[in-house]
């Protein structure tokens, strides 16, 4: 058994935004102008969002964290390969974990094989590879219609593990992607294969997909109240279904944090950034106001039976996490948990024991919170409560798994 | 008024039928019969006084089987072929709303001999450059997560319009509707979100094939198909009187006046 795994999770917001784009901007995806980008303030931007990866490699992280998104001022990396490229020539230790490239806006999933093998072999065996779908704004950035997506998207995942472990060259007779020559030069360093990591909301279709497959389940949501949990019991519920089991390390979630060295000074700090974080970079994704283009009727990738089950249970214009209005709601959305070393230590023990979660995915640069800050919190948080969660998650983690070699049973799946 | 499954290729396809006469084979866009209300609305009853009204729903609408390989328009063509040969019909009026005026138009460009007549209202399909078909698919998303005004205004000549309201309410509507809503924007995502938005290029250029006489009528204010899509169907085939416009109407005329619009395609198919 082995304790929680601590990763940075770096979203490269746009920090540059003026002090009116809410008012002002409709969105701050896919049609947000980028006549806002500004080059001299930029300049040096992607430079210092990489050392602060680079930062947490230094102060002991499990690893780092990269996404694609494209055309917003939400995440900066419309091609997350490049940024794990750099890392790879900049870290030594830690996982780089991409979740992920998105398939089905990628032409031939050969690429990502390829460039997945490639960084692979760059960094020493330390890629955890992500797949993902996309969601609504990547349907609209890139013209993917939704109705086949999650086929399309798996018959691309299977590919590139076939690519990955089956000697080419071979051909594959795929629906979406037919290929006369499979062949993949280089191959990856991990044997089988480097982990794969799927996220999803809760759907049972992906956590039945992600099961089959052995693969790691992530929870995209950004809140985590009973959801989470609930999140939790349902995979366990599916593995056990598969003829699996159950263990911390087949789960991860997203959440943010802020350390500083007492409550009061944590909230003061953060702020800003908190703020800006909340009101413009989820503007258009995780708030009503606009229009939210994640989810809903007009990107149709769920079948119509469950849409229907969707919308038994949902209430129009339900507040979003981007709608907090105040610090009170953001606390009790447990989403960005801010405080005292001792504070974050027991907010965030509190979510690994019921979650029973052993990959946390953290955020620790919010909208435009400023490096000298972001870098603050990182250390104390590596200094004053990674230590804390490890300890503790190893005891319940070895108390509630009895027996399990985690590292082992993640290599059978294989 | 009635309604039935038919099987084709091993999928069920959902029929509506009321009238008698000469059959007139009608296919639905959004605001529509099948992609919001389950029964026929004001128009079709009118025309089921001169003529036999067929509407199928299109494949993934209402409780037609949803057709996982479809892809493109043309896959919608060769499906109607299988369900015309299943109904048996060889001649027949064909008439086609929004999305399924796209439709039928595809279907008469490559089999003209089964059309007696062909009426096309605020048919998508078209090519036109600088006059851009509408992203139905970004107005569907709601604002401030409830209100549906902009693809009201997209729809409809006025947002605030009842039926408008009526067939695509704020907030929650009825279930079993925003399911059909639902399934007809999963429909026309295979067909028309990807380039080529809602047109096939070649269409244009196909239309002089048509050899029927044909109807064209349009909204006086159309915000999802611009009016020179109109024009240049009109133009282009040859059998196309003048385009028709209706006063006071946006995209969907046919259920913003649906009097003058059935006294146009009525007395046009008893000519």
């Amino acid at each position: 058994m082995k304790p929680v795994q601590l990763f940075c999770w770096h979203f490269m917001a746009y920090p540059h935004l003026d002090k009116d784009f809410d008012d002002k901007q409709y969105t701050g995806w896919v049609t947000v102008p980028n006549s806002l980008w500004n080059n001299s303030k930029s300049r040096g931007l992607y430079q210092e969002y990489i050392d602060q990866l680079a930062y947490a490699d230094e102060l002991g992280f499990d690893g780092m964290v990269l996404n694609e998104h494209h055309q917003n001022i939400y995440g900066l990396m419309p091609s997350p390969n490049l940024i794990a490229s750099a890392l790879t020539q900049c870290t030594s230790r830690g996982k780089i974990i991409i979740l992920g490239n998105l398939l089905p806006l990628h032409m031939n999933p050969m690429r990502v094989a390829e460039e997945y093998a490639m960084l692979d072999q760059m960094s020493n065996g330390r890629l955890i590879a992500g797949f993902a779908p996309g969601g609504g704004p990547e349907t609209f950035n890139y013209d993917v219609p939704s109705a086949n997506t999650r086929e399309k998207f798996w018959e691309a995942a299977d590919l590139i593990v076939r690519s990955w472990t089956e000697d080419g060259p071979f051909a594959h007779e795929g629906r979406y992607f037919p290929l006369r020559y499979v062949n993949l030069w280089p191959k990856p360093l991990q044997q089988p294969f480097p982990p794969v990591w799927i996220p999803g909301s809760r759907s049972p279709s992906t956590m039945n997909e992600v099961a089959k497959r052995g693969y790691c389940y992530f929870l995209s949501s950004r809140s985590h109240g009973g959801e989470t949990h609930k999140a939790q019991q349902e995979f366990a519920a599916v593995l056990e279904k598969h003829g699996d089991h159950y263990h911390p390390f087949r789960f991860g979630i997203l959440m943010s944090t802020y350390v500083a060295e007492t409550d009061q000074q944590a909230r003061e700090e953060c702020e800003e950034g908190v703020w800006y974080f909340l009101k413009n970079c989820l503007k258009g994704h995780l708030r009503r106001v606009g229009r939210q283009l994640t989810y809903g009727p007009g990107v149709p990738y769920i079948p119509a039976a469950a849409w229907r089950e969707y919308l038994k249970g949902y209430t129009p214009g339900r507040k979003l996490l981007g709608d907090v209005e105040n610090w009170d709601e953001l606390e009790a959305s447990q989403s960005i948990i801010v405080g005292s070393p001792e504070t974050v230590i027991r907010r965030i023990q509190n979510l690994i024991e019921k979650a029973k979660v052993g990959n946390l995915l953290i955020q620790f640069q919010l909208g435009n919170m400023p490096d000298h800050l972001a870098r603050k919190s990182m250390k104390l948080f590596a200094e004053k409560v990674a230590p804390a969660l490890r300890q503790e998650s190893l005891t319940q983690f070895t108390r509630e798994f009895p027996g399990m070699n985690v590292e082992q049973s993640a290599e059978a799946l294989h | 008024m009635s309604g039935r499954i038919i099987e084709v290729n091993q999928r069920k396809v959902q029929i509506l039928e009321n009238g008698s006469g000469a059959p007139l084979l009608y296919l639905h866009g959004f605001a529509d019969v099948h992609s919001v209300k389950e029964s026929w609305l004001p128009i079709h009853e009118k025309l089921a006084q001169h003529a036999r009204v067929i509407a199928p729903a299109h494949p993934g609408c209402a409780q037609t089987d949803e057709y996982n390989d479809l892809e493109a328009v043309e896959d919608v063509v060769f499906h109607y072929l299988e369900v015309f040969d299943a109904l048996k019909l060889s001649e027949f009026d064909l008439v086609g709303s929004c999305v399924g005026g796209w439709i039928a138009a595809e279907i008469a460009v490559r089999h003209p001999e089964k059309i007696r007549k062909l009426v096309l209202i605020g048919a998508a399909g078209l090519f036109v450059e600088g006059a851009h078909i509408g992203d139905v698919f970004m107005m569907a998303q709601p604002e401030y997560g409830s209100s549906y005004a902009t693809l009201r205004e997209m729809l409809f000549a006025s947002v605030d319009q009842p039926n408008a309201l009526e067939m695509f309410p704020d907030g929650k509507g009825e279930l079993e509707d925003e399911v059909r809503r639902y399934q007809m924007l999963r429909l026309s995502s295979r067909i028309g979100f990807k380039p080529p938005y809602f047109y096939n290029r070649p269409l244009k250029n196909r239309l002089h094939r048509i050899t029927s006489p044909v109807l064209v009528i349009w909204g006086e204010k159309d915000n999802f198909v611009p009016r020179s899509h109109g024009e240049t169907y009109a133009r282009s085939i040859p059998g196309a009187g003048e385009l028709r416009v209706i006063p006071g109407t946006g995209h969907s005329v046919h259920v913003e006046k649906p009097d003058e619009t059935a006294k146009l395609v009525v007395d046009f198919l008893g000519k």
